[in-house]
């Protein structure tokens, strides 16, 4: 791999996981909340909506580790971009279905994020992850 | 390529699987007391629970939806009388958690016991709708729930809001 190619890769990986590992903890710490921010997707049921907001964090978390750290980069990040998959859809039909919620991406019940801004956001975490995939060590 | 591919989903079962333990065994208290509040609205809504939990349960917002829609439920609004008539959730009754020693035993009164009762406030940050249930616990009600998104999520999920009204 060229010298810059893997400098961005370890820079981007880096990052990603740092983003990852904080929208996790402050999951983490607000179980019901992010609950609550499912629910209002209007995807899944009551228990469903708790059932996912006790494990999404922690995939997060684990993904944002292994970024970070570098260790299985390629699977952690392959698993970021399943994730951004997932909610970008998610957030697009929440923009088909007229629901004008928050994203529930990272702090719960603050400032408003819109689905387009929130699909943006994950259009470029999933490109970043995507790079990492590719050029990630095996 | 494939044996890769195979390694690469193996790998990424196992972190879903380890997040879903630690996930589940870290929430297992929040978990048990949803799966037991969802099982009592389920089945019996209009029934006392056997026994009635120390604390109010949280309710999400599809089933307070659901609970508006169909009536079955005394919404109570937790917050100030300022911030319930700028705007509150329609059919809401406007118990502030300052007025509490005066307000529950009016409500007790007029109210069954057996009746479900939703309390919400602000939203996640707010802890009144929990304290106001805590305390409809204490004054004898057997179904008391809290909608801990409260009125921000349902205004932001485009439901029926009301303004004014005491």
């Amino acid at each position: 791999m060229q010298p810059v190619a893997r400098h961005l890769t370890a820079v981007l990986r880096v990052a990603l996981g740092a983003v990852f590992l904080y929208a996790g903890m402050l999951k983490i710490s607000n179980p019901a909340a992010f609950a609550g921010s499912i629910a209002s997707y209007q995807v899944i049921g009551y228990v469903g909506t708790y059932v996912v907001a006790a494990i999404l964090p922690w995939v997060e978390v684990i993904c944002g580790a292994l970024l970070v750290t570098g260790w299985r980069a390629r699977t952690a990040a392959a698993m970021a971009v399943v994730l951004n998959v997932v909610f970008i859809v998610l957030l697009f039909s929440t923009v088909v279905r007229g629901l004008d919620i928050d994203c529930g991406c990272f702090r719960q019940g603050g400032e408003k994020t819109s689905a387009w801004t929130a699909i943006f956001r994950d259009l470029m975490l999933m490109v970043a992850a995507g790079f990492i995939y590719r050029k990630g060590t095996r | 390529m494939r044996s890769d591919l195979r390694r690469l989903a193996t790998e990424m079962a196992v972190i879903v699987l380890v997040a879903a333990a630690v996930g589940i065994a870290w929430n297992f208290r929040l978990l048990r007391d949803v799966w037991q509040g969802h099982a009592s609205t389920a089945s019996a809504p209009s029934l006392p629970a056997p026994n009635a939990p120390a604390e109010p349960l949280p309710l999400g917002l599809i089933q307070i939806k659901e609970l508006v829609d169909s009536k079955e439920a005394v919404i109570i609004d937790a917050r100030d009388r300022e911030a319930f008539r700028k705007g509150h959730i329609s059919g809401a009754l406007s118990l502030p958690l300052g007025e509490a020693d005066r307000l529950v035993p009016e409500l007790v009164a007029k109210t069954p016991k057996e009746k479900l009762l939703v309390v919400y406030c602000n939203g996640y940050d707010c802890h009144d709708s929990k304290t106001l249930g805590r305390r409809l616990l204490a004054a004898g009600f057997g179904q008391v729930f809290v909608f801990e998104g409260g009125f921000p999520e349902w205004r932001d999920a485009g439901y029926p809001v009301a303004q004014g009204g005491e």
